[in-house]
């Protein structure tokens, strides 16, 4: 333990290409994905049999086999089998908040070395037995007599056969993801072609950087596949602008398949130290992670879903004395283009920042310049855990090849949270 | 786990170690050798553990290598030459019999637990225990390799295989040689459990132990295929299968499987005994030698792949043609990312459409595939030389253009890119004068069909070089084909010496009247894979006259002019459908010549002359290292008969009979 906090290391990150669910990951586990994003760090920085203080990693949709996952993707990894490995979850925050736990251990002394990962398929899908037919199987499994087990299958209907898949949806709601931003965008009024050309400039600024060769340490090729395959360098925004909404057939729709993520599998990972610990390995360090923090908005009492990112934004700002302008890159996941341009005109809006946000004046704009400048998740994909480690991994590099400054990373989540941190380059 | 101090101060190879449950663990560390062989020693020492287990019998024993990701790649096959004597080496393999039958018989469970190659002997030990597990992983494959040294499995492995996977894929591994992956193995019956990737052997070798697991011998419907008269019909049916690839009289080993099985093939006892018998004569006799030669000399040419220690990820191909198109897509199979420039999009389109099929034949899988078709980018502009790690020009064979283009590459090249050359008729410093620092330059020759043919021509010249040569080499390795070192040179090594022999047998054919089916035939009689004319046909006779007329000169105006002939009459071979043959359905159309007429082994000695004396030429001058380099080239570029060992060992031995 220390006597004053230590600055966190981000040293860099690892993560496969990402597919669309039931393309070339089609039949590839969580745990096939999360321990190849492992190995790939332990590749790119050389630590073949090391021994790590904890990995935290995690998915979204899991079986239940996987109740260890982190740990067992430890196990079938190169890293020593003496590393912990710590399953988390915080639905798209999910690696974020891994790398924000591990940096407060490293900042605190009781830790040195850790990756936050996270990874999800949507093509494996843990499809169980519904609870009426579940509970029979374990009754019948305990029963001892004929009169027993006659007794479990008594009023069995083959109705009770039918498979229970998992959805992307909100319990409470019943509404999905989409259908939840649908509502924000309406609310927020925007427009249907301010989504479109957002989410043309991600696939135009990743297609550009994957050129440039920005991705060609970040992304390794894995099962064939070399780059994220959701990648549409050649759409325009008329193809984009003829989709048919998803999410409300109304006339005043406005989200698309174009301009919404798609379901994709894939896994991202990035290594958090100790300043001491990356050179006693030599390894050069990108950036530092300053700081993070989490909020939750009530969207059950008709708060936008997706609008918590605001919250944590503002709350972190506060609490750093920070402006929002005072930013040289910003990292907002794209879970759609609207979800961006509802937080973006959160920003700029003074009644909002009074009334929600408890503000004297708006936090104000953003130079749209600045944000995404390698285009993020509606280009690449977004598999539900691996999106935060993705996105501190890029904005790391970012910062590298800059040469100094600072980033905000902004993450929003299913059940109305948001995860935000403060990525910086002195 | 307790060492067991005593056993392992005695063992150069193995190490033994007893665990709480009484279970002894087996491990073979091949001291000094990066793969596990059972040479002699490692055998002796076996035995010596065996008696200890016959004497203090644990509750169980697992056998596994001490080698991560790999297991036993079979008999120590430098070992086989020391045998002189057909009488001695039956004795051998008697020995080693006797010591797996000893171990199938020990009284308490025995599990072998498989990660990596395992083949040959390998798979022989492991057939003699009680169950097998294997990591159902890319590293791990089952085989037997041995028809391919001119023998068959010796230590048990016709009878045992037989008894456990069924007469009929028993007999078709042994016989194809072919490598299984895991799966196909359980399926077969060889393997008993499989591993997956987050599995552990280690715990599932401790539960076999165990239940005391035994593996599943073979339903009543394949212990059928083992009846007399079954064995019969099969074994004729192999016959014909077999002889069409390798004649019998050059390659007896399959043929001496084929029959033991067809007499004995329900006496695993009797099988044994056969093995003893026949494998110890051919290990002795003059296809094997030859053959373990040659498999050494592939060993060499893989060593020269292996020289440095660069990964290759990306590759940039310029010229979208027949080579050019089929090397971009031979680099995509083997995982790399490629680029395929060529003037305009419809001139790529062909090599696209090509490269589906290929992708479609050895992916299989569809998302594979459609894997392979994202990292198979067409590139009009070239984008693609600011990130490659290599770049091939295939373009047509003119040299101001191709001068033109290193030019423009050059400046926009990785510093450490290798950049090479497909020519196979311009001299290499007539291209790399144009550039700036022309060491760089090194030429990469494939041959045509580039998925089917291993040989590639490293070309070097006084000016290249050597790490950039040592990394083209490295390059074909990584793209699983031979490199094959040669001095910029006219025809290099193969074109030269295959040019000299297709040009004399049609000099033959024009001045003698020799019918050319006759010709073909007395090649064919001496073991090459193809005759001259059909080969001639095959390649395309424009190739051949290009070939011809730039090598040949004075002396082969004759045939020069035949070729032209032809040339211009549209007949070009096998892909006009006419050449020399009149071709149907990818086959020649051959005429029924009575053979006895002809004097087959004076045809095919005055047939073979220019050849041998062209691979005299070439190793006289210095184009290649050294004699067993050219042997290699010739029967991996060529296919020249693999059991007479090369063409210049060949004549080596013909001359010490002599």
């Amino acid at each position: 333990m220390t006597e004053s906090l230590r600055r966190v290391a981000i040293v860099g990150g690892s993560r496969i290409p990402f597919c669309r669910s039931n393309t070339m990951y089609a039949d590839k586990s969580n745990l096939d994905m999360l321990s190849a994003v492992i190995d790939g760090i332990v590749t790119r920085f050389d630590l073949n049999g090391e021994q790590l203080d904890e990995v935290m990693a995690g998915a979204v949709m899991t079986h239940s086999r996987d109740f260890n996952l982190a740990r067992e993707a430890v196990l079938s990894s190169k890293l020593s089998p003496l590393t912990t490995g710590i399953t988390l979850q915080q639905a798209c925050g999910t690696s974020l908040q891994g790398a924000l736990t591990l940096g407060a251990k490293i900042a605190t002394g009781q830790i040195e070395s850790g990756i936050a990962a996270g990874t999800d398929t949507t093509s494996d899908a843990p499809i169980v037995f519904g609870n009426k037919f579940a509970h029979r199987m374990i009754n019948l499994s305990q029963a001892r007599t004929m009169k027993q087990r006659l007794a479990a299958l008594k009023g069995f209907s083959p109705g009770e056969l039918k498979p229970v898949s998992p959805t992307n949806g909100e319990m409470r709601t019943h509404l999905s993801m989409g259908q939840h931003c649908e509502r924000m965008a309406q609310e927020w009024q925007i427009a249907r072609e301010d989504q479109d050309q957002l989410a043309f400039d991600s696939h135009q600024k990743a297609a550009a950087a994957y050129d440039a060769g920005f991705f060609d340490e970040l992304v390794t090729p894995w099962n064939g596949v070399s780059r994220d395959n959701n990648l549409r360098p050649d759409t325009s925004l008329e193809k984009l602008s003829t989709l048919r909404t998803v999410f409300d057939k109304g006339p005043k729709a406005t989200l698309s398949a174009g301009n919404s993520t798609s379901l994709t599998d894939g896994a991202a990972a990035v290594l958090v130290c100790s300043e001491d610990w990356a050179a006693e390995h030599k390894l050069p360090v990108q950036a530092y992670l300053t700081t993070g923090r989490s909020a939750a908005v009530d969207f059950v009492n008709d708060e936008g879903l997706l609008m918590a990112p605001t919250v944590a934004v503002a709350e972190m700002l506060q609490r750093t004395g920070l402006k929002l302008q005072d930013f040289d890159f910003y990292e907002i996941h794209e879970a759609f283009a609207a979800q961006v341009l509802c937080t973006l005109k959160a920003w700029e809006s003074e009644e909002y920042c009074r009334e929600r946000l408890g503000l004297d004046k708006p936090l104000g704009s953003i130079d749209r310049e600045k944000i995404n400048i390698h285009g993020s998740s509606l280009a690449v994909g977004h598999p539900f855990a691996a999106t935060g480690a993705r996105i501190i991994s890029t904005l790391a590099q970012i910062l590298e090849e800059k040469g100094s400054g600072r980033g905000l990373i902004s993450v929003c989540t299913a059940g109305g949270m948001g995860v935000c941190a403060i990525v910086e380059r002195p | 786990m307790k060492e067991t101090a005593s056993k392992n101060t005695i063992f150069k190879h193995w190490k033994l170690s007893t665990d709480i449950d009484n279970v002894l663990w087996l491990s073979l560390d091949r001291e000094g050798e990066s793969a596990n062989s059972l040479s002699l020693e490692v055998l002796s020492e076996l035995s010596t553990v065996v008696d200890d287990l016959e004497t203090n019998a644990p509750a169980g024993l697992v056998l596994q290598s001490g080698k991560p990701g790999s297991f036993i790649v079979g008999a120590d096959v430098r070992e086989f030459d020391d045998y002189e004597d057909a009488g001695l080496a039956s004795d051998g393999i008697n020995q080693v019999h006797r010591l797996f039958n000893r171990i199938e018989a020990l009284p308490f469970p025995k599990i072998v637990a498989i990660d990596g190659i395992c083949l040959g002997g390998g798979l022989e030990l492991a057939l003699a225990f009680d169950y097998r597990i294997a990591t159902n992983v890319e590293h791990t494959r089952l085989g037997f390799p041995e028809i391919k040294l001119g023998i068959y499995p010796g230590f048990g492995g016709s009878a045992r295989s037989v008894q456990q996977a069924g007469a009929y894929n028993a007999m078709q591994l042994m016989l194809s040689t072919r490598n299984l992956r895991p799966g196909a193995a359980r399926a077969m019956g060889l393997v008993d459990e499989l591993v997956g990737p987050h599995g552990s052997l280690r715990w599932a070798a401790r539960r076999a132990v165990k239940k005391g697991r035994k593996s599943r011998k073979p339903g009543q419907l394949k212990r059928l295929q083992n009846f007399a008269p079954v064995r019969t019909q099969m074994a004729r049916m192999m016959r014909k299968q077999v002889a069409a690839r390798a004649n019998p009289e050059h390659y007896p080993a399959p043929f001496e499987l084929i029959d033991a099985w067809e007499r004995y093939g329900d006496d695993p006892q009797r099988m044994m005994a056969e093995e003893c018998d026949r494998v110890g004569k051919l290990i002795t006799g003059p296809t094997s030698k030859s053959l373990r030669r040659v498999f050494f000399l592939m060993e060499r040419l893989k060593a020269i792949g292996k020289q440095t220690d660069t990964s290759f990820r990306r590759v940039h191909v310029i010229g979208a043609g027949v080579m050019g198109g089929d090397i971009a897509a031979w680099c995509v199979v083997q995982g790399m990312e490629v680029t395929l420039q060529d003037r305009e999009l419809k001139y790529i389109e062909p090599a696209m459409k090509r490269a589906k099929s290929l992708f479609r034949k050895k992916l299989r899988d569809p998302n594979k595939v459609n894997g392979a078709l994202s990292r198979l980018q067409p590139d009009v502009e070239g984008k693609g030389v600011s990130k490659a790690d290599v770049i091939i020009e295939a373009i047509f064979e003119d040299v101001d253009a191709k001068r033109k283009l290193f030019a423009d590459i050059e400046p926009r090249m990785k510093p450490d890119a290798v950049l090479a050359t497909n020519t196979s008729a311009i001299p290499l410093d007539e291209i790399s004068s144009v550039l700036k620092k022309p060491e760089r330059l090194i030429g990469i020759h494939f041959f045509n069909p580039v998925a089917k043919m291993p040989l590639v021509e490293i070309v070097y010249d006084k000016k290249s070089d050597a790490a950039q040569v040592a990394r083209g080499a490295a390059f074909c390795g990584a793209i699983n084909r031979f490199p094959l070192p040669v001095k910029s040179s006219p025809g290099f090594l193969v074109n030269r010496v295959l040019s000299g022999y297709m040009a004399k047998a049609m000099s033959m054919h024009l001045e003698r009247n020799i019918p050319i089916e006759i010709l073909d035939k007395a090649a064919t009689s001496f073991g090459m894979p193809m005759g001259p004319v059909e080969l001639a046909d095959t390649v395309g006779l424009d190739v051949c006259m290009k070939v011809v007329t730039l090598l040949g000169g004075e002396s082969s105006k004759r045939e020069a002019a035949l070729l032209q002939e032809k040339v211009y009459a549209g007949e070009l071979g096998k892909k006009s459908g006419k050449g020399f043959y009149v071709w149907e359905k990818g086959k020649p159309k051959r005429a029924d010549n009575d053979s006895s007429q002809y004097a087959l082994e004076e045809i095919t000695e005055s047939l073979m002359q220019p050849y041998f004396e062209a691979c005299k030429a070439v190793l006289a001058e210095g184009i290649v290292e050294d004699a067993d380099v050219l042997d290699a080239g010739m029967i991996f570029g060529t296919g020249f008969a693999p059991f007479r060992g090369g063409p210049l060992y060949y004549l080596k031995q013909k001359g010490a009979e002599q």
